[in-house]
């Protein structure tokens, strides 16, 4: 055996073990959902749950409406808000070379916030402008408003992240565009009528159950359609982590790459933010948990595994939410929160022990 | 002369603040750099010499004259071309994560792989190859971050050597190495102009070994002149001291190397042969003293000796005689006596 058949047939190895491991992620994000849709307020065995999905007859009929006209639209949303949410953290941390990068962090779900506060509030103040219904039509205003804000910030961050280079005051500054619109929309709350204003509050709770068959018609295109731009980026994403300068040596078109990011992670943070509000920490935390795990930072492996990752938190964290067995439902931002604040904290404090930004 | 792989044309560098204001670091160069060549850019801080490779590689825009790459002009390159013509190693450490030496070297394949990066048996082996060039084989399964900062820039400069180039440019690839790991980058580079037939231009803070290296010096001084020659010939014409001589410090054309000039020196008489008296030389004049040829009476007279096999030092200052085990000690006594 010559020496390179020996190095390619190493490679090769190290590539099916990691195959292998995606594939564990898929038989592990199975064994979530068939939990999350037996467990709830109302537990279903797990024969029945079978016989539903396979639409055979002789099942309780206040279960099949439970699972059909419920818990499957709503993980079905959980999956591709984890998806979303995590697919675009690990695009813009690779983008902005910070490991705390996320939609949530820099502002850019800020971004999103505005764009529905003014699609559900502000037409009430410019009246008959522009009258948001629950209609097919509606949701891809509430998706393209959302989807507006979330870009207009995240295109300001761009323009200002070209000349600060310094992550830290990246960071800050997305802060500041969180507060400044975070003004706006109180200035939107404050003169708007209470039934719009709970609207409003309610989506900012965040939660995955709200959606319709009707409205996942919508969410699943333009989810498909965010990650089918980032099926293209793995290579790109590569050779950013070298910095820019070596990507354009490269040949790499530097720019053209950022647009893609841009386009992808703010349609991907927008549609999901619109549908089920801000939902925080599944994007900071997700591309880490990938990272530890894979012992990589390679594109190609990192994005179905990021994919695969985020699709089981979000499906955990609605099944915590849920509280099996209570009437009770915690609205989802409490459960990221709760479990991703921690581990955020953890991320920062590693990092000061002198570990580099994208290490594991 | 072998091919000409780059040359410059009345070339101007430089920022662009804006329309109106714009910062010359350099203008009127022409440079030339020939295929087999190892060329090293030095000159004092803030010369602009990152500014030079950066036009050079087409990363900043040129503020005015021509850069030509193997006679075609730069920005007449699609980008994925200039990358099959030039590739890079800059200075600061990056910071990838976690991944493989194997896998950052094959990232110089990015040119060449399609659109999903799919790498062939032949890319592959030209990532072998390369690791081979710097000397890395072995590494291919390490992880880049754990590895020292010789070894990653190795890697880098495997890396620039995977994407194939006709050219390497390396903007202070020593920078943050220790000395050995200098020289062995210097001599890597070397043998790449020599066994590889590459043009390698690279810049450096190391005058000593760009003096022993380079087949030729780009020499930049502070208002981004630059003179080219063989490095001897700069030394020899007296180039090296005009560009680096500053006060209190001056460039030594016997040596190669640069000698602080203490204010008051104090004469003294230094007797002894080889590596011993070059060292005591060295010494005293860091000491303050400057060291005469002839003894003449009243200066202190200092003779390296040897007894039973070990080194001394014999100071002879009015008739009193002192002998020294070490050049701290010899140092020591000899300040002692100048203070009173």
């Amino acid at each position: 055996m010559n020496q390179s058949e020996k190095n390619s047939t190493s490679a090769n190895r190290a590539t099916s073990n990691r195959i292998g491991f995606l594939f564990v992620l898929v038989v592990i994000l199975l064994l979530v959902v068939i939990l999350n849709l037996s467990l709830g307020s109302v537990r279903i065995p797990l024969r029945e749950i079978v016989r539903v999905l396979f639409g055979q007859p002789g099942v309780k009929e206040s279960w099949v409406f439970i699972i059909s006209n419920y818990r499957l639209p709503k993980i079905i949303t959980a999956i591709a808000a984890g998806m979303a949410l995590s697919a675009s953290g690990l695009q813009m941390q690779t983008m902005f070379r910070n490991p705390l990068a996320d939609p949530f962090i820099l502002g850019i779900n800020s971004g999103a916030s505005l764009g529905v506060a003014i699609a559900i509030m502000g037409a009430s103040l410019a009246t008959g402008l522009f009258i948001p219904t629950l209609s097919v039509g509606g949701d891809l205003g509430l998706i393209g408003a959302a989807s507006l804000g979330a870009a207009f910030v995240m295109a300001l961050i761009l323009l200002v992240g070209k000349r600060v280079q310094n992550p830290t005051t990246l960071l800050i500054l997305g802060l500041m565009f969180g507060h400044a619109t975070g003004a706006l929309v109180s200035l939107l709350v404050y003169f708007s009528a209470p039934e719009k204003v709970k609207a409003y509050s309610i989506w900012s709770f965040g939660s995955f159950s709200g959606v319709t068959w009707q409205q996942l018609q919508v969410l699943i295109p333009v989810v498909i359609f965010g990650l089918g731009i980032l099926a293209f980026l793995p290579k790109g994403l590569n050779a950013l982590l070298l910095g820019e300068d070596y990507a354009k040596t490269m040949g790499l078109n530097v720019s053209r790459l950022r647009v893609l990011v841009l386009i992808s992670s703010s349609v991907l943070s927008g549609a999901i933010t619109a549908f089920c509000g801000p939902i925080g920490f599944i994007g900071v935390a997700v591309p880490h948990i990938a990272r530890n795990l894979f012992k990589t930072s390679n594109h190609k492996l990192l994005i179905p595994a990021v994919i695969l990752i985020g699709a089981i938190v979000a499906v955990m964290a609605d099944l915590i939410a849920q509280m099996p067995g209570s009437q009770f439902v915690l609205p989802i931002n409490v459960v990221t929160s709760l479990f991703g604040a921690p581990f955020v904290l953890w991320i920062v404090l590693k990092r000061k022990q002198g570990a580099a930004s994208f290490s594991v | 002369m072998k091919e000409l792989l780059l040359n410059t044309h009345q070339l101007e560098i430089g920022y662009l603040n804006g329309k109106p204001s714009r910062r010359i670091v350099g203008s009127g160069l022409n440079l030339t750099l020939h295929q087999g060549e190892l060329v090293c850019l030095v000159g004092p801080n803030g010369a602009g010499k990152s500014t030079l490779l950066r036009t050079l590689t087409g990363l900043l825009p040129a503020l005015g004259g021509e850069v030509y790459i193997s006679g075609r002009k730069l920005e007449e390159y699609p980008r994925k071309e200039l990358a099959n013509e030039i590739s890079v190693v800059l200075t600061s450490p990056i910071q990838v994560g976690a991944m493989t030496v194997r896998e950052l070297v094959a990232m110089g394949r990015f040119p060449f792989t399609g659109l999903f990066d799919r790498m062939s048996e032949k890319d592959w082996n030209i990532v072998d190859q390369s690791l081979k060039m710097v000397g890395l084989e072995g590494f291919e399964e390490r992880m880049v971050h754990k590895l020292s900062d010789g070894e990653r820039q190795k890697v880098m400069i495997a890396r620039a050597l995977a994407q194939e180039p006709r050219l390497l440019v390396l903007d202070e690839p020593t920078a943050y190495l220790d000395l050995p790991g200098r020289v062995v980058v210097m001599s890597l580079l070397h043998d790449l102009a020599y066994g590889h037939d590459k043009a390698v231009l690279t810049s450096t803070h190391d005058l000593d070994l760009a003096l022993r290296h380079a087949d030729r010096i780009w020499l930049m001084d502070e208002h981004g002149v630059i003179r080219q020659g063989a490095p001897e010939d700069l030394v020899l014409n007296g180039s090296f001291a005009e560009t680096f001589n500053r006060r209190g410090v001056n460039f030594d054309p016997s040596s190669g190397t640069f000698e602080t000039q203490s204010p008051a020196s104090v004469p003294v008489f230094l007797e002894g042969q080889g590596p011993e008296f070059i060292w005591t030389k060295r010494a005293l004049r860091r000491a303050g003293f400057c060291v005469e040829k002839d003894e003449t009476p009243g200066t202190v007279a200092i003779k390296v000796i040897t007894r039973e096999e070990k080194l001394q030092w014999q100071v002879e200052f009015e008739n009193q005689v002192n002998i020294f085990s070490s050049i701290y000690d010899l140092i020591n006594h000899l300040k002692s006596q100048s203070t009173h």
